[in-house]
């Protein structure tokens, strides 16, 4: 009994823990944008997709805009020719969680560039997405492949409030630079860090 | 003023100081830092430092409640906090200790960190020449974190005077808080990998009063930090069992911190172990492809072995008989016989998935353990060889009362023959089986069912064949005499194979024992005499034979012995005798070991013993080399053995491991040589 018990304990983990392993096929996925439009990963395949988990009022995520980074990360995407859209995992009554009218000022005020922001409010892509941390990134290919999942630089851990985060080095530029040039991506995987996804519980 | 400071005589100026000193202390509250959800502040041991020194300071949290701080690596998200120094010239601050965390669940998630109050330990050292009073500051940068984060920073300082460290109102917490910095584990530990899971295993006395353990990994990665961590313990040692990250990152050495709850304590150990590639292999890289094409190839071996060859044999004989000419009444009896092994061998994979489910450790030739099973297998074996000796025709009775159709007779015989098969292979552990079954017990769920099928099939593959093209048939003589002739030859390798089960008996239990068991053998022999003597008559002779006969073989059962002898010791007080403390021990001082697990029941295992390792040469080549030569005999049931083996990936014997004195051991072909053995031993120094 006591192992069975275990048994589901662990597959039960295993089933709220999911994750997508780098270099097979991310899994595909229907959100609403902040224009009510839905919109699917499979809608823009033969380009390479950025996800970008974000929750606005994470002091991670503040400072990432704040001092331009990811903005310059989404400048470097969209020359490239990559899609980027921004999730967001955040609850209803959590921290993070907002409707269009607030998603879209946030975009305009802080001269954002994602092509979508898209709402996951029950988590569902999230969890499927093993997104921990915001911000949380992930690069698709254009055949669909995941190629880098976890943090957007390595300024990540200890003393991140005191680094410049222009200087650090940028897996998610990195990632999207080697592709164009078909090389194999180098960082497939790294720590993400941040605030967690503030998941409904 | 520092040369006045040290004139003591002049007690009122250094009472002024003093005074002095505290006043500007309380206006400027240097040392205390408000940031809202938390409040910083540097405490000492001492408020006194001589030159030369060592003093104990910490930067100390206080949270608000529900609000919590984090560790070094803080799990899924936040950061642990950050420090930059600012000493006066000379002094030197140690790296941060970090006191053990606690798990802070953030659901779905996990972190590390510490709630309501965190104090993070530094060693600060003093330079021969000091000018006091000392400052020392600190800028902080932390996380204060609840349901959402507070990025908060700070700066606080201290001072400290000229003078013999003495104890402070901070002293007593400083000291509390230093005994949960982690220490390093002394006693023998491993990791070990079985199933997907991680098993990192310890040796410790009293490993029962631990009530609880975690551990806490350093890096992302490679353990999951929000799956549950089971905890097993024995008298002497105690295991965790963690699960895999979800995304792996290649990582080269398992580090963490490991936390002991006892009676009203904790404990705090670093961990550093290395992972091989070996062992990383086993988790991840290894293609399920491999293992069944190895397990095929093992299962077409088992053919060739002495117990196994003749029942295939004899079968062979027998479809040349009864289905000449009839192509599809061949190819029936194929499918019937490779159904009979598959299900067998699915039985078997049922019942091992079983008792893996339920945490037993067992593997081919575990059966042969039991002193209950080689009895009954020595029964069969002898009954198997007067059946090819005489002309018991087995199964006429089902066929006179006419519960079976002669075909279906014949159909029935082909499958029963199958499963007959697998049980007799089961004592013979070919080269190739070791490794697929112990990938097979590996493999989550199917996939070890589909080991267990490849096994079947490559097992019921040359008579498969011979039945799919018949003509390869037509390569043997015609049938006749002789064929009655190789039946009774045939019986001679079941004897002989019953012989060496008797010898394998005798290892396990007492010698009367073993003397029934050749009498329930007897019996058995009579019972089947009198089953043949009577197989033409009816009435009142066949009743009395067959009553006669369940009588006998209802005694002969009685006889099987089901425990084992006593003398338990007998193998463990000998130079060679193995435990695992004693291996741990030999290789903590660096001592070349080699390992040698066998069992009495595994022919392989007694092969090599003959042709290599029993060799005189051989033996002077350990001595030589100063190797020390264990054996772990796996004969009768011994946990600890089948604990070994699974971490190195195996659940049967022969297994062969050369440790060197440094480094990673090495394993060795299942098959020896004595040249072979020599080229390994002379790999190491």
């Amino acid at each position: 009994m006591k192992y069975l018990f275990t048994t589901l304990i662990s597959l039960y983990i295993s089933l709220i823990q999911a994750s997508v392993t780098t270099d097979t096929t991310a899994p595909d996925f229907s959100l609403v944008d902040s224009f009510d439009k839905t919109i699917s990963l499979s809608d823009f395949s033969g380009s390479t997709v950025v996800l970008e988990w974000t929750n606005h009022d994470c002091p991670f995520v503040a400072k990432h805009y704040k001092t331009g980074n990811m903005q310059s990360t989404q400048e470097y995407a969209k020359e490239s020719g990559a899609i980027w859209l921004t999730i967001i995992s955040s609850a209803p009554g959590t921290q993070g969680y907002v409707l269009s009218g607030k998603a879209n000022e946030l975009t305009t005020s802080r001269n954002a560039l994602p092509k979508h922001v898209l709402f996951d409010p029950k988590g569902d892509v999230g969890l499927m997405y093993g997104a921990k941390t915001t911000p949380h990134m992930y690069v698709i290919d254009e055949k669909g492949v995941l190629r880098y999942q976890g943090a957007i630089d390595d300024a990540g851990g200890r003393g991140f409030n005191f680094k410049n985060l222009l200087e650090a080095e940028n897996y998610v530029k990195n990632a999207i630079s080697e592709m164009q040039n078909s090389q194999v991506v180098s960082t497939k995987v790294s720590k993400p860090y941040g605030c967690s996804v503030k998941y409904k519980s | 003023m520092n040369k006045l400071y040290k004139n003591k005589n002049n007690f009122k100026f250094g009472l002024f100081l003093l005074f002095i000193s505290i006043f500007y202390n309380s206006i400027t509250a240097e040392s205390f830092f408000d940031a809202g959800e938390s409040s910083l502040s540097l405490i000492a041991e001492s408020d006194q430092i001589n030159s030369e020194e060592t003093l104990l300071i910490g930067l100390k949290f206080e949270l608000n409640p529900g609000w919590h701080t984090y560790w070094e690596n803080p799990g899924d998200a936040g950061a642990g906090a950050s420090v930059t120094w600012k000493l006066p010239s000379g002094f030197i601050a140690s790296q941060i200790l970090w006191p053990g965390p606690t798990r802070i669940p953030v659901e779905p998630l996990m972190t590390y960190g510490y709630e309501d109050e965190a104090l993070l330990l530094t060693k600060i050292t003093s330079p021969e020449i000091i000018s006091y009073p000392v400052t020392i500051e600190a800028k902080v940068s932390w996380f204060t974190c609840k349901d959402i984060c507070l990025p908060q920073e700070g700066e606080v300082s201290i001072r400290l005077y000229q003078g013999v460290k003495s104890e402070n109102n901070s002293t007593s917490l400083l000291k509390k808080i230093s005994k949960t910095v982690p220490r390093d584990f002394s006693l023998p530990h491993r990791v070990s990998f079985l199933d997907n899971k991680i098993f990192l295993q310890f040796e410790r006395g009293e490993a029962q009063q631990i009530s609880s353990a975690y551990f806490f990994p350093a890096e992302y990665g490679f353990i999951s930090y929000v799956a549950n961590q089971r905890l097993e313990k024995n008298d002497k040692s105690f295991s965790l069992e963690l699960t895999p990250a979800e995304v792996q990152v290649k990582t080269l050495n398992l580090k963490g911190v490991l936390k002991l709850n006892l009676e009203g304590a904790s404990e705090y150990y670093n961990l550093d172990l290395p992972l091989d590639d070996k062992t990383d292999n086993y988790l991840f890289n290894i293609t399920l492809i491999t293992a069944l094409f190895f397990a095929f190839i093992g299962g077409l071996i088992l053919n060739a072995m002495p117990c196994v060859f003749p029942i295939l044999s004899i079968k062979i004989l027998g479809f040349i008989e009864k289905s000449q000419g009839s192509r599809e009444k061949m190819l029936q009896h194929g499918l019937v016989f490779s159904a009979g092994v598959l299900t067998t061998f699915l039985i078997v994979a049922g019942l091992l998935l079983f008792f893996r489910s339920t945490g037993d450790l067992i593997g081919w030739g575990y059966q042969l353990q039991s002193p209950l099973v080689i009895s009954l297998l020595i029964y069969l074996f002898v009954a198997v060889g007067i059946v090819f000796m005489g002309n018991l025709v087995l199964g006429s009775q089902l066929q006179k009362y006419g519960f079976l159709a002669q075909n279906q007779r014949d159909l029935t015989g082909s499958f029963l023959t199958g499963v007959l098969a697998v049980i007799v292979a089961s004592p013979c552990t070919a080269p190739f089986m070791g490794p697929a079954l112990g990938l097979a017990y590996l493999q989550p769920g199917f996939g070890s069912l589909f080991i267990f099928l490849s096994l079947g099939l490559g097992f019921s593959f040359p008579y498969l064949t011979l039945s799919i093209f018949p003509q390869l048939l037509s390569k043997l003589p015609k049938p006749g005499e002789w064929m009655e002739t190789l039946k009774q030859i045939m019986a001679f390798p079941m004897w002989g194979s019953a012989l060496w089960l008797t010898w394998v008996l005798s290892s396990q239990v007492e010698l009367k024992s073993v003397f029934a068991v050749l009498i329930g053998a007897l019996l058995v022999s009579i019972c089947l005499w009198l089953l043949e003597k009577t197989q033409n008559s009816q009435g009142f002779s066949r009743s009395l034979a067959l009553f006669i006969s369940i009588i006998l073989l209802a005694v002969s059962l009685w006889l099987i012995p089901n425990s084992y002898k006593s003398d338990i010791t007998e193998i463990e007080g000998s130079d060679y005798g193995f435990s695992s403390e004693r291996l741990e021990n030999l290789r903590l001082n660096q001592q070349a070991v080699f390992l040698n697990f066998t069992a009495d029941w595994c022919i392989t295992c007694k092969v090599n013993e003959v042709v290599a390792l029993n060799r005189e040469s051989i033996k002077k080549i350990f001595a030589d080399k100063n190797i020390v030569y264990l054996k772990a005999d796996w004969t009768r049931k011994d946990p600890e053995i089948a604990k070994l083996l699974a971490s190195y990936g195996r659940t049967g014997v022969p297994l062969y491991i050369l440790f060197p004195p440094q480094g990673d051991p090495i394993i060795l072909p299942e098959l020896l040589t004595e040249d072979l053995l020599v080229s390994y031993v002379n790999r190491i120094n």
